[in-house]
């Protein structure tokens, strides 16, 4: 989910770019050299995600997987997906480089949260039928919060998008119960196989 | 219905224009035929199959399935139900957390309800003496136990041909014997790519050599 | 991967050193961000639409890139003349319509489309290992431009390991509909290409530190600038002072 370039106005980029950097400095600090390859692989597999499309009726819908990228990287997920949505842009030329801030933030702080959720469920539920069910509310939870942020950008520029937004925030209800069924099955398969990498303790060095 | 199960009709392919893989090529499988594919590394064997499949699709010449003439994902939609493909990377085939999940996929895919795509998968097992793997978590299996499962895979879908690259890599004896008392007692075509020439001797009576783009025919091998 | 469809060509825009590209790029693009009148705007596409010209951009490919942007755009031309208030302009389809709408609209395509070709024209252009470079020389931290060198190294790997298991589905009968079958599959094939990539990287980590690496990253390559970046780099600041000036008066 982005924000093209062109809508928001200046106080807008300029406080979304803000707290962007704020955030990729803090998941910086708290990214050790031995976790790059790491967060640098999965910000690589959220890369080729975003290009699996799911079909609905006559379109499709794009996977998004903030909840999913957020639960596995926890801070480092804002280096990791503002490296990955500047190569969308240059690659793609979806969202763009005056954006990038924002469309950082958008992404970035839903799957946050869906980290701390996630960590804190984890530790209380154990059966894998319910792990998956916390992981498809928090996929389908994340992808809510983005269009709420996004409204919320689009919003703050005090000019009358909110027709607008409330389009766009329908048009990814698809998208909500596909990257939540997705995240679930996703977390259920790594639980299966590898649960250590779902153990943040293995992940993130003593902060 | 002409009897030929699957064929290739003077089939040119590259993946640069400049060095076709193949030129022109034909070839035919049918009803009961049990082929090998031979030829040098790099000749093409692999690329051969995917084209059967529609994988890859050809620059000049078709893929003929079933007596239908076949050049569209629409086509080939059809021509994946009845011809399965068994990769030469177990790891590129098997994609579920555990094993019986990934057996059953194909025929769910099939359109199977999920009671019956979990008797076919636990079907398919049985057949290759896998029964106890059945909840096993696939990424933690050897090298030669992810072949016998992703054959499984494709069994599970009860193909008319099976198109078979490299089965045996990665096998230990017994497990070969196993694959070779399961074909031989299958009613499919199949073509074979494999190194293990003792194991084709056993399963296959046609040996089809590809070289310089073309596909050459030798009737039993043995002689 | 077949989608960096740019920075292969050979142009005098391509020819620029990639750090006066990156810097020229952000400043024109902040000022065209931060510009509201239609002229400064109209300007603006004009020099960004001469730019992708001299970047000799392939045409089609290039339409087809800012296909997706101008959807969007077209969806807000659906939407915001009738619902931003102000002068009545005139009714459409029983609906009346205003100028401030239009008016805003008109803003927002012409702004959108003038960033997006200024940022293809002259980052899209440079390949992504001299870009990661380029962003090291321009003091980014060190550690998010190594992120970025490993992001552009094994997006390509994953993205081919990705293809093979498309196939396999196919191959399998597989066809994607909105159905908890597809999507636990999809749920399935990212847990897989997760799993694989985090021992991928445990192994990648392993190599690198078996080569010395100590958590530095270090550039090969050296940039010098040329007359000709010069030149440029004053073209753009000439630019964005014109816009400015026609801006605050």
């Amino acid at each position: 989910m982005h924000i093209s370039e062109g809508v928001l106005s200046g106080p807008v980029l300029a406080s979304g770019a803000v707290l962007a950097v704020a955030g990729i400095g803090l998941g910086l600090r708290r990214m050790s050299v031995d976790n790059t390859p790491k967060t640098a692989m999965l910000s690589a597999v959220f890369f080729v995600a975003s290009l699996i499309h799911v079909p609905f009726g006559p379109s499709n819908v794009h996977l998004i997987l903030n909840g999913l990228s957020g639960v596995l990287l926890g801070w480092t997920v804002f280096p990791a997906l503002a490296v990955a949505l500047f190569l969308q842009a240059v690659m793609f030329q979806f969202g763009g480089l005056t954006v990038l801030g924002v469309n950082t933030l958008i992404m970035a702080l839903p799957g946050m949260i869906a980290y701390h959720i996630f960590h804190l469920m984890y530790g209380i539920v154990r059966r894998p039928g319910r792990v998956f069910g916390v992981a498809v509310v928090l996929g389908a939870m994340a992808v809510l919060l983005s269009g709420l942020l996004l409204t919320a950008a689009l919003a703050l520029g005090g000019r009358a998008f909110l027709g607008v937004a409330a389009g766009i925030v329908a048009a990814h209800v698809p998208v909500m119960i596909a990257d939540g069924v997705v995240t679930g099955a996703a977390v259920l398969f790594i639980l299966k196989v590898r649960p250590d990498l779902l153990v943040p303790s293995r992940w993130e060095p003593a902060a | 219905m002409s009897g030929i199960l699957i064929a290739l009709r003077n089939v040119t392919f590259g993946y640069e224009a400049a060095r076709p893989v193949l030129r022109n090529a034909a070839l035919e499988i049918r009803p009961g035929d049990r082929a090998a594919l031979a030829g040098r590394n790099g000749a093409g064997k692999t690329t051969l199959l995917y084209l059967l499949v529609g994988l890859l699709r050809p620059q000049a010449g078709h893929v003929e399935a079933m007596g239908r003439t076949c050049r569209h994902e629409e086509d080939f939609v059809a021509v994946r139900r009845r011809v399965a493909l068994l990769f030469q990377n177990s790891e590129d085939q098997l994609f579920c957390p555990t094993v019986l999940e990934d057996v059953a996929f194909g025929p769910l895919n099939l359109g199977q309800p999920p009671a019956e795509a979990r008797q076919s998968a636990m079907d398919a097992l049985a057949q290759l003496g896998m029964s106890d793997f059945a909840e096993r978590v696939t990424h933690h299996l050897s090298v030669g136990e992810k072949k016998l499962v992703a054959l499984a895979t494709i069994l599970s879908m009860k193909p008319s041909v099976l198109l078979l690259d490299e089965p045996t890599a990665g096998l230990d004896e017994n497990a070969v014997e196993r694959v070779i008392a399961l074909l031989n007692g299958l009613d499919a075509a199949w073509l074979v790519i494999s190194q293990d020439h003792d194991f084709l001797a056993r399963v296959t009576s046609r040996r089809l050599t590809l070289a310089d783009g073309a596909i050459h025919e030798r009737r039993d091998p043995r002689s | 991967m077949s989608c960096l469809a740019f920075f292969a060509g050979r142009s005098p825009v391509h020819r620029l050193d990639p750090r006066v590209r990156l810097l020229s790029a952000l400043g024109l693009a902040v000022a065209i961000a931060l510009s509201e009148r239609l002229v400064t705007l109209g300007w603006a596409l004009g020099l960004t639409t001469l730019l992708a010209a001299a970047a000799r951009l392939g045409l089609w490919t290039l339409t087809r890139r800012l296909l997706h942007l101008n959807a969007f755009m077209l969806f807000l031309w659906m939407v915001l003349p009738w619902s931003v208030p102000g002068r009545f302009a005139r009714t459409v389809w029983g609906l009346s319509i205003t100028e401030e709408g239009i008016r805003l609209a008109l803003e927002i395509t012409v702004k959108g489309n003038a960033i997006v070709l200024l940022f293809t024209a002259l980052v899209a252009t440079i390949d992504p290992p001299r870009l990661g470079c380029a962003l090291k020389r321009l003091a980014l931290p060190d550690k998010l431009v190594h992120l970025f060198m490993l992001v552009i190294r094994y997006t390509d790997v994953i993205h081919d390991e990705y293809g093979r298991l498309r196939h396999a589905l196919k191959a399998r009968a597989f066809q994607p509909r909105f159905s908890s079958h597809t999507l636990r599959a999809f749920g399935y094939l990212v847990g897989l290409l997760l799993v694989r990539s985090m021992e991928r990287a445990e192994r990648v980590l392993a190599a690198m530190k078996c080569r010395g690496f100590d958590g530095h990253f270090h550039a090969l390559t050296g940039f010098g600038l040329r007359p000709s970046d010069l030149v440029f780099t004053g073209m753009a600041l000439c630019h964005v002072g014109a816009w400015a000036w026609l801006e605050l008066s």
